[in-house]
């Protein structure tokens, strides 16, 4: 960073100054800090530096020694779950949502990246700073003059987290069909918000693995792409640890590195659309179907006295399409009342595309049981190295941060537990 | 005289119990399968320390000629994770002191388990010496994976092409009634090196096929003829029976002889392990076949495990919350597809194991790939709930394997795999080079290598070794040892370690270990 300049001015969610910091690669990093908020030493009230980094979309057995030689260094030294999981919906807002407020969605009010409105009548993505309806770490810690920061490479992210933070970078430049920041932005935004505010906590998301996946037309076999965004992530992470060591603060900073699902790959014709099974039938129109990749979220919509007829019918024509694997009520997945009344899950190799054929054409899916397996590991200068069975979830992240600072459980409690 | 003659045994560790077991010989005349002798009462005492100085259970047990003189008692109200140290008594008369060891706590952090993993133990073909080097192994558990005893007569089935018997089994004829059955068992638990490991580490056991009669499955078996040997219905009932009585397990989850046969179940090792033992013989609905007359493996009414066990297992699958999901699976699951061979090599190999069909046709249908229908249920199951960590342990085939378990086998390795299978060797069952006489080492080679070529998700095979194997596990990796023994024919024969590979947490794949 060579120069910055902080401007102060309102903003659409409320008075916060901004600064706009040229970097050493070129291009600027523009960062917004809530009222008062101080830059340069904002960290002063407590020495722990936390920093999330999620790796969106990236399986467990893809870190290995050969394809990811820094990740896999950082959870050898680190206090590694290999048994961790991602939580329903395996999407990425409601388990971004569920790592900040350490509950499920029937308590965090985020399900689902996609959901059917009733006030809309329409589907919609669940990514509004009202969808949160639950304190996160982020405000919590702000409260006890703990400051913290979001660096969010996508554009949903961005929105659902809002101002929570003390400090927040929005994601620039975006890639058009993507609607994310390339991982050498967002680290570059990671690296110039601790050198400006310093935060205690920083959350951040790395979108490349997880957009390549999706994206990748070569699909279920080769994944070439992927396995580039892969090894690219991967010395993004590298030098981020490199970047703590030389600043002299890696001994008091804790890394926790998980992703928030991992991926799953179909064939261009292995798509399920639920629309075309419903059509036809007694419960044609009778349903809102908000396709969530691997999942679809199903909202009754009819007259209130056909309900337990149509749920009925819908659970039986659902579970005799090919490649849907089962038929689930949100009450069981804890997903509130915003996921409507069913979900439905797909097989390993499938996704969903709702209403039609062409509503998703992308190979690289995610939210269905295939996807629930995460890395998940806790490195950092003070944390010994161990390997635990314990199954870790995305619902941990919150209690795991506000044990570090010491922070008191929220009202009702975690549903997740601390990992260190 | 000697009251206690087939030493002492311990099984199916839970951890707040552990099943105990001993058999007493009141009178001369009491032998197995004489249905002679007394009721008499056996005492049975439990201490946290070899002295019995600090003893936390104690009690006695009635058995007479209904049992066979067993006994078996489901200790309780244990502590988890503690050694225990136990012994009967009869008539002022004790047993040596057994060891034995309850689990740990649900969903407690374990560090570290060793699993002894044994199976296809064939008495007239060699002596145990598997079992008394993985007695110096410190294995916390054994798991037996079946043909713990085998039915020929002497002379039927020995050592090597010759049928050669090392020393002669009891009674003399094929087993087929009660009295038989228990006579089989007897000899075997006379054997020193099985009843020291008995004595010194719990067992956790499931059968095969020679438990019963070779190649069984719900109404016959390939070695049983109902003109001769009666309903194969009452001998299975006598097998069944007989093992109840012999060895100390739960069948239908309870210490009680003859309360029932269900032997699959599912054992937990705190948060590191959960173990499913499976019965691959009680519920197969059709032979597995033979090369001459081999079956449609892809029908879809072929059960191999059973719609109900299946469930079973996948629920215990999808549920567990311990890391390893360890399956006790008594015949190989991985696909085998054997490329056609040399006529000479083939033509002598062909009854090993029903591997080699004639032409190079593509299964050995009295495994998985005989019910392939089955088989692509559970590893679907695996792929679609997204279970990582399980690992099927399996014995059967006499020779040790370590394989990848692709969900699509056609398009491996460009696509994910879903579990791992690691194979034991037989304690002194033949093998390859057994049957074809060869010296170890030699014509073996030929075929492991056609097999790894056309299969490449299997990743290690030894045709040619006897052994044991120890399944060391932490929550970071998998690790199976292979363990030869120099010569079954040699009652001091020696062991050393023959190969090893590894499973890395989250990786659903085998790799030769460091």
């Amino acid at each position: 960073m060579s120069e910055q300049d902080t401007t102060s001015r309102t903003s659409p969610v409320g008075r916060r100054t901004f600064l706009r910091a040229a970097t050493a690669a070129g291009g600027a990093v523009v960062i917004s800090g809530a009222a008062g908020a101080p830059w340069a030493s904002g960290a002063t009230l407590n020495a722990h530096r936390v920093y999330v980094l999620v790796i969106d979309g990236c399986r467990p057995d893809e870190i290995t020694k050969a394809s990811t030689p820094n990740l896999h260094a950082l959870r050898a030294g680190g206090r590694w779950y290999p048994n961790a999981r991602s939580m329903p919906i395996a999407e990425t807002i409601p388990n971004h949502v569920m790592m900040m407020t350490g509950v499920r969605p029937d308590r965090s009010g985020v399900p689902a990246n996609s959901i059917y409105d009733p006030a809309l009548k329409d589907v919609r993505t669940c990514g509004e700073p009202t969808d949160i309806v639950f304190p996160t770490v982020l405000e919590r810690l702000k409260s006890k003059g703990i400051t913290t920061g979001t660096v969010l490479s996508k554009d949903y992210l961005f929105s659902v987290f809002g101002t929570r933070a003390t400090y927040r970078w929005e994601p620039f430049p975006l890639l058009p069909v993507t609607n994310h920041a390339l991982d050498v932005f967002t680290m570059n935004a990671l690296r110039t918000m601790i050198k400006t505010s310093d935060p205690n906590l920083v959350f951040a998301n790395f979108g490349d693995i997880d957009r390549f996946g999706h994206s990748d037309l070569t699909g279920g076999s080769l994944q070439v792409l992927r396995r580039t965004a892969l090894a690219s992530t991967d010395a993004q992470i590298g030098q981020f640890v490199k970047f703590l060591k030389d600043r002299g603060t890696w001994q008091r900073s804790t890394i926790v590195v998980l992703a928030d699902h991992s991926m799953d790959w179909s064939n261009p014709d292995d798509l399920i659309s639920l629309t075309k099974s419903f059509a036809g039938t007694s419960i044609e129109g009778k349903f809102a179907i908000a396709d969530n990749g691997g999942a679809d979220v199903l909202t009754y919509v009819g007259a209130a006295s056909g309900k337990t007829a149509a749920m009925a019918e819908a659970r039986k024509l659902a579970l005799a399409t090919k490649g849907v694997l089962e038929v689930r009520t949100t009450a069981e997945l804890r997903l509130g009342q915003k996921a409507g009344d069913l979900v439905v899950y797909c097989k390993s190799g499938y996704r969903f595309s709702d209403p039609d054929f062409y509503s998703n054409p992308i190979p690289g899916n995610h939210g269905h049981p295939a996807t629930e397996m995460i890395p998940f590991f806790i490195a950092g200068g003070a944390v010994k190295p161990a390997v635990l069975s314990q199954r870790a979830a995305t619902i941990d992240v919150a209690p795991t941060i506000g044990k570090i600072f010491g922070l008191t459980a929220p009202s009702g409690g975690y549903d997740g537990a601390a990992r260190i | 005289m000697s009251y206690f003659r087939h030493g002492v045994a311990s099984g199916d560790p839970l951890p707040t119990a552990v099943v105990l077991w001993t058999r007493v010989t009141p009178t001369a005349s009491a032998t197995p399968g004489s249905g002679k002798g007394s009721t008499v009462s056996v005492a049975y005492v439990v201490a946290t320390d070899a002295g019995f100085t600090k003893v936390v259970k104690k009690g006695s047990v009635t058995t007479g000629p209904s049992l066979d003189h067993t006994v078996k008692v489901d200790v309780t109200g244990l502590k988890p994770a503690t050694t225990y140290y136990y012994r009967f008594t009869y008539a002022k008369t004790s047993t040596r002191t057994g060891i034995t060891k309850t689990a740990p706590a649900a969903g407690a952090a374990i560090g570290r388990m060793r699993f002894g993993v044994v199976s296809c133990a064939n008495y007239e073909a060699g002596y145990f010496s598997a079992y008394r080097h993985l007695n110096a192994q410190k294995v916390d558990v054994v798991l037996h994976l079946g043909d713990y005893i085998y039915e020929y007569g002497t002379g039927e089935y020995g050592m090597g092409q010759g049928n050669t018997v090392v020393r002669k089994t009891d009674p003399p004829h094929e087993i087929v009634k009660l009295s038989d059955y228990r006579r089989r068992h007897a000899i075997y638990k006379t054997d020193p090196d099985l009843q020291e490991l008995h004595r010194t580490v719990p067992f956790i056991t499931t059968w095969d096929d020679h438990e019963s009669a070779n190649d069984a499955y719900t109404t016959g078996a390939e070695n049983h003829t109902p003109e001769n040997e009666g309903s194969w219905a009452a001998r299975r009932a006598a097998a069944y029976r007989a093992y109840d009585e012999w060895m100390p397990v739960r069948l239908a989850g309870t210490a009680k002889v003859g309360d029932g046969s269900q032997i699959y179940r599912r054992l937990t090792f705190g948060a590191l392990a959960e173990l499913s033992m499976l019965d691959l013989r009680s519920y197969r609905n059709a032979p597995g076949g033979t090369f001459t007359q081999v079956p449609n493996a892809d029908q879809t009414t072929r059960t191999i495990a059973g719609a109900e066990q299946l469930g079973w297992l996948e629920q215990g699958l999808v549920t567990a919350s311990s890391q390893w999901k360890l399956v006790g699976n008594p015949v190989m699951i991985a696909p085998v597809l054997v490329p056609p061979l040399p006529n000479d090599l083939r033509d002598a190999i062909e009854d090993y194991e029903g591997l080699l069909p004639a032409e190079g046709v593509a299964y050995n249908s009295d495994q998985w790939d005989g019910y392939t229908v089955e088989r692509r249920r559970v590893l679907e199951f695996l792929a679609d709930q997204g279970i990582t960590d399980t690992i099927f342990l399996t014995g059967d085939i006499h020779s040790a394997w370590a394989c990848d378990l692709p969900k699509n086998p056609g398009t491996y390795p460009l696509t994910t795999t879903v579990a791992t299978e690691l194979v034991c060797a037989s304690v002194t069952s033949n093998n390859l080079k057994d049957i074809i006489g060869a010296p170890p080492r030699t014509a073996s080679i030929a075929v492991e290598t056609a097999i790894k070529t056309a299969n490449r998700h299997v990743k290690y095979l030894d045709f040619d070794s006897h052994g044991f194997s120890v399944l060391d596990l932490t929550p970071e990796r998998a690790r199976m040892d292979w363990y030869v023994i120099s010569d079954r024919a040699d009652k001091n024969a020696t062991a050393k370690l023959s190969a090893s590979y590894a499973v890395p947490a989250s990786r659903q794949a085998v790799e030769v270990a460091s």
